[in-house]
């Protein structure tokens, strides 16, 4: 079923909400948006690109208190897993693809992690997609779209006064029954705006063969090549909606066993108490993260770890492109040249 | 005395609470010491029994310090508890050695794929270890030997390095394994001590010496690395193919579960997907260790 | 501009031709938008990718410290580049016969940060001429001055022209008022305590630890960083604040004396995150106190780094 969504009726439609839901959208805060609570600042959807601090946050966030013990060995205290249920607005199809891709390495069947699977379960995601994808975007290289539905209980197109809202699940039909539905004229309008968005994204670098050219290089001098301006610091993987890596540490000042994002583009990362570190430079960790997200991720999940959202694009200090990295390694000889 | 709320059925990083039951030196210089844990909770036990395998690990997991990860010693059938031994090698082993029987502790496990026992029923097991990465060979041993497991498999051939007669472990056992004549046990020593009557040389060589026929065998390596480096070569020189040489994996780890990203190799993680890999396994994967 | 990257190309192809480097540090094209890349050149064919403009936002002189002191290595230096070199000469990072200087008189870098304020983040063209700057953003042509765009720090910068190159490309440029630093730290002196603290709480609460900060800075070579060590635990690695307002604290401090204020640190943070008031403040003490400027020269040590009979011992008791 497909809703019209009055912009002028947007913000009582999100304040009707808030009874039920914690409701996040993105909204400015200073010069860039991000997801926060509704009412902290003014809402911020006609920006072409997404929140700069990925909504995975929402999910697993960057800190994370996993357990308490009470200042004596061993005696562990209850953290509260239950939250309360929530709306994630606005977000857009390559952050809502990234959710349902971590859902692979979180909500398994064996060791679900139950921080992660509360989080989700207790939320809904009401996409907005992207008309005018950015230049720094490239959902549709690596099987997404501005206008992708997967991971989302609904999907906003925004047209001239309106969003059209398409709705996915049972629960989102809640959301949007009351609004007046749109008509098969109006259904075929958003069907062209979203099909001439993504026509409007050239691939930015071949994935047939990807996989097998990386793998085949591990070894190859391209590694060192590529890297040789990386900083090794972790604006990229802390960006990335994708990426999940964690590290857990007790924290003794508080009494609590946190767990906190961490980067394989660290040095410390891979360090192991003997001293020996497999990865003892910025050669071998960008290799890493490139063969984890288009390589190793196929292996684990069928899909590629990554859903363009061209954040690692935007935000590198030094103007590193994945997109250039891979068209390179695509263009690397099935054998390395040093082999 | 607060209710203690257990999810770890639920929750996968808590740790299950423990009690040491028993704590004894294994070396004469003190680096290396035994203990054998117990379940405060009958269910834990049971689920912990139920799942375990000779060659998974547990993390260990002491509030305040961290958790590390470390190879099961003992078999199932020897009781209900859990045997690991700790090298002291930092600041977190440094700790575990203060404890004593009766201190509490947490444990997480069993984690890992342990070796694949199915797979080597009716084989013959060439059991190949080195320094204090022979506890979970020790387990597997441990397992084998016992009257209703031992008929289901062929020989079993033990070979066991340490750099001296001290820092061998679980000593006092083993000595009791050269009056069974169900199998083969060679230890060695690196260099000659007075009144030692067994192998010295480095395991690599102990190897060559014994030279184990490859037919209907299976040989699984736990070393220090460069142990496993040459080791392999004898093996592969003995004529045994790669899917029948087995080893064990370290890297640095933290979940155990195979979520934290940390311990992969290539696609594989050493905590979920290992820590026992078949050699036909690792060259399929990058070197990445 | 395309004259000055011009006799640099030329200054490089040199330099690799007469064999007197292993390699030649400067800026490559961009590859995405607004973003030219720190770039390794050896062979001299590489040369077709050189660029040198408004946007070369990285400090060159932080990969010294990746090479071993036995390379040869030529590097383009701007006026705040210059000086980290030579502070990471004074430092032993880095052996001085072993490096080629190409010394350029700067103009000033420009805030990529602004651009996006003015213009948002879909900046398809770029191109400045003496003191303006041409945008291109979602189909509309801006116009700026080039004062407008420049990051904080080079507003601010107090000697553009490289200190101690080896050769210098173009015209020397008018050098800055020393005053502009001092007046700056001394307005945010002049704020209360509850303001100024309201200020630093707002700024490094953004932080998610990312260390782009630390990663971008030439003085920033420790292998390993504080915050990484886990005996002591000197701070936490949460994005609590109390991890954060430390880290921001004790990387300022670490800075004491060997910042030369380039402003890398805050272009490179992705959450727009300003510390260079932190360093600043620090530098202004260490020149009150002391009368060193960080990088002037690579003969003396800065004063936290070294010991003379003759030291002011106030603080000791």
């Amino acid at each position: 079923m497909t809703y019209i969504l009055d912009k002028k009726q947007l913000e009582k439609v999100l304040k009707k909400w808030s009874a039920d839901y914690e409701v996040y959208a993105p909204q400015k805060a200073k010069q860039f948006s991000a997801f926060l609570p509704l009412g902290s600042s003014d809402l911020a959807l006609d920006e072409p690109h997404n929140t700069r601090y990925p909504p995975k946050s929402l999910f697993l966030p960057q800190t994370e208190v996993m357990l308490r013990y009470n200042g004596r060995l061993n005696r562990l205290e209850d953290v509260k897993l239950e939250i309360k249920p929530r709306i994630l607005f606005g977000i857009h199809p390559c952050d809502a693809q990234a959710a349902a891709l971590l859902d692979t390495v979180f909500a398994t069947e064996e060791n679900s992690d139950p921080y992660w699977s509360n989080r989700r379960k207790e939320t809904l995601l009401i996409g907005l997609g992207c008309d005018e994808p950015p230049q720094t975007c490239f959902c549709t290289t690596v099987g997404g779209g501005p206008f992708n539905t997967k991971g989302l209980d609904a999907l906003l197109t925004e047209m001239e006064d309106a969003y059209f809202v398409e709705v996915l699940s049972d629960e989102a039909e809640k959301l949007f029954a009351d609004l007046p539905k749109a008509s098969k004229e109006q259904q075929k309008q958003i069907k062209e705006v979203q099909d001439s968005a993504a026509a409007k994204m050239a691939p930015a670098f071949e994935t047939e063969g990807l996989k097998e050219k990386l793998d085949a290089n591990f070894d190859s001098e391209f590694w060192a090549e590529i890297s040789e301006s990386c900083l090794g610091c972790g604006v990229c993987t802390f960006l990335c909606p994708t990426c999940f890596c964690f590290d857990i540490v007790d924290e003794v000042q508080r009494s609590e066993r946190v767990r906190n994002w961490d980067t394989c583009m660290f040095r410390i990362y891979s360090l192991e108490a003997s001293g020996h570190n497999p990865r003892p430079s910025r050669k071998e960790r960008t290799r890493q993260r490139l063969s984890h997200k288009y390589s190793y991720w196929l292996d684990h999940a069928g899909e590629i770890g990554c859903t363009g959202c061209g954040r690692c694009v935007r935000y590198c200090p030094v103007g590193l492109d994945i997109r250039a990295m891979l068209r390179a390694a695509n263009a690397l000889e099935m054998e390395p040249a040093n082999a | 005395m607060p209710e203690h709320h257990h999810h770890h059925h639920d929750n996968p990083y808590d740790p299950i609470p423990m009690h040491i039951l028993r704590a004894y030196y294994e070396s004469t210089d003190r680096s290396l010491k035994t203990f054998e844990l117990s379940f405060d909770k009958q269910k834990d036990c049971e689920a912990f029994f139920k799942a375990y395998n000779p060659g998974q690990f547990c993390q260990l997991s002491i509030f305040g310090k961290g958790e590390a990860p470390f190879g099961i010693a003992s078999a199932a059938w020897e009781g209900e508890f859990v045997r690991f031994t700790v090298q002291k090698v930092g600041s977190f082993t440094e700790y575990i050695h203060t404890l004593k029987a009766g201190d509490a502790i947490g444990m997480r496990g069993p984690l890992g794929n342990g070796f694949p026992l199915e797979d080597w029923k009716g084989k013959k097991l060439v059991i190949i270890g080195g320094g204090c990465a022979f506890s979970t060979l020790y387990a597997l041993t441990k397992h084998v030997q016992h009257p209703q497991n031992r008929p289901d498999y062929d020989q079993l051939v033990v070979i066991y390095g340490a750099r001296s007669s001290g820092l061998c472990m679980y000593k006092h056992d083993i000595q009791s394994w050269y009056q069974n004549e169900d199998f083969e046990i060679h230890q060695a020593i690196d260099v000659p001590e007075e009144g030692w009557l067994h192998h010295v040389g480095y395991v690599p060589d102990v190897v060559k010496e014994v030279a184990p026929s490859p037919d209907n065998a299976v040989a699984i390596v736990c070393g220090p690395p460069i142990m496993t480096k040459y080791t392999l070569p004898v093996l592969e020189e003995l004529n045994f193919a790669p899917e029948t040489i087995f080893t064990s994996l370290e890297k640095r780890m933290k979940c155990g579960i195979g979520k934290c990203g940390r311990c992969n190799i290539g696609s594989k993680y050493i905590c979920k997907d290992g820590p026992v890999f078949s050699l036909a396994e690792l060259q399929e994967l990058p070197d990445d260790i | 501009m395309p004259e000055i990257k011009e006799k640099i190309t030329s200054e490089i192809k040199r330099l690799l031709d007469e064999g007197l480097v292993d390699v030649v540090i400067g800026f490559k094209k961009e590859e995405s938008p607004l973003r030219p890349q720190p770039a390794f050149f050896r062979k001299v064919e590489d040369l077709a990718e050189l660029e040198y403009n408004g946007l070369c936002q990285n400090n060159l002189a932080n990969y010294l410290t990746r090479y071993p002191q036995d390379t040869r290595i030529g590097i383009v230096v701007r006026g705040c580049e210059n000086r980290s070199v030579n502070a990471l000469v004074v430092e032993h990072q880095h052996a001085r016969e072993n490096l080629f200087l190409i010394g350029v008189p700067c103009q000033g870098i420009i805030d990529i940060k602004k651009i996006i304020a003015e213009v948002g983040e879909e900046v398809s063209e770029f191109s400045e001429t003496g003191d303006e700057v041409t945008l291109v953003a979602r189909g509309k042509t801006h116009t700026f001055k080039r004062q407008d765009l420049l990051h904080d720090s080079c507003l601010r910068c107090a000697h553009p022209n490289p200190v101690s190159a080896d050769v210098v490309i173009g015209e020397p440029l008018p050098e800055g008022d020393p005053e502009m630093i001092r007046k700056a730290v001394e307005e945010f002196e002049g704020l209360s305590k509850e303001e100024r603290y309201a200020w630093f709480k707002e700024e490094s609460e953004r932080c998610i630890r990312c260390y782009a900060c630390r990663e971008a800075c030439p003085m920033c070579y420790c292998t390993e960083c504080f915050v990484d060590h886990a005996t002591p635990r000197w701070t936490e690695s949460d994005i609590s604040p109390a991890g954060t307002q430390a880290w921001h604290l004790i990387r300022a401090f670490h800075q004491t004396g060997r910042c030369t204020s380039c402003g890398a640190c805050e272009r490179a943070c992705p959450m727009d995150i300003k510390m260079t008031y932190l360093t600043d403040k620090l530098n202004k003490d260490m020149y009150d106190n002391y009368e060193f400027i960080p990088g002037m020269e690579a003969e003396t040590q800065p004063p936290f780094a070294s010991f003379n009979l003759d030291d002011k011992k106030r603080f000791v008791v």
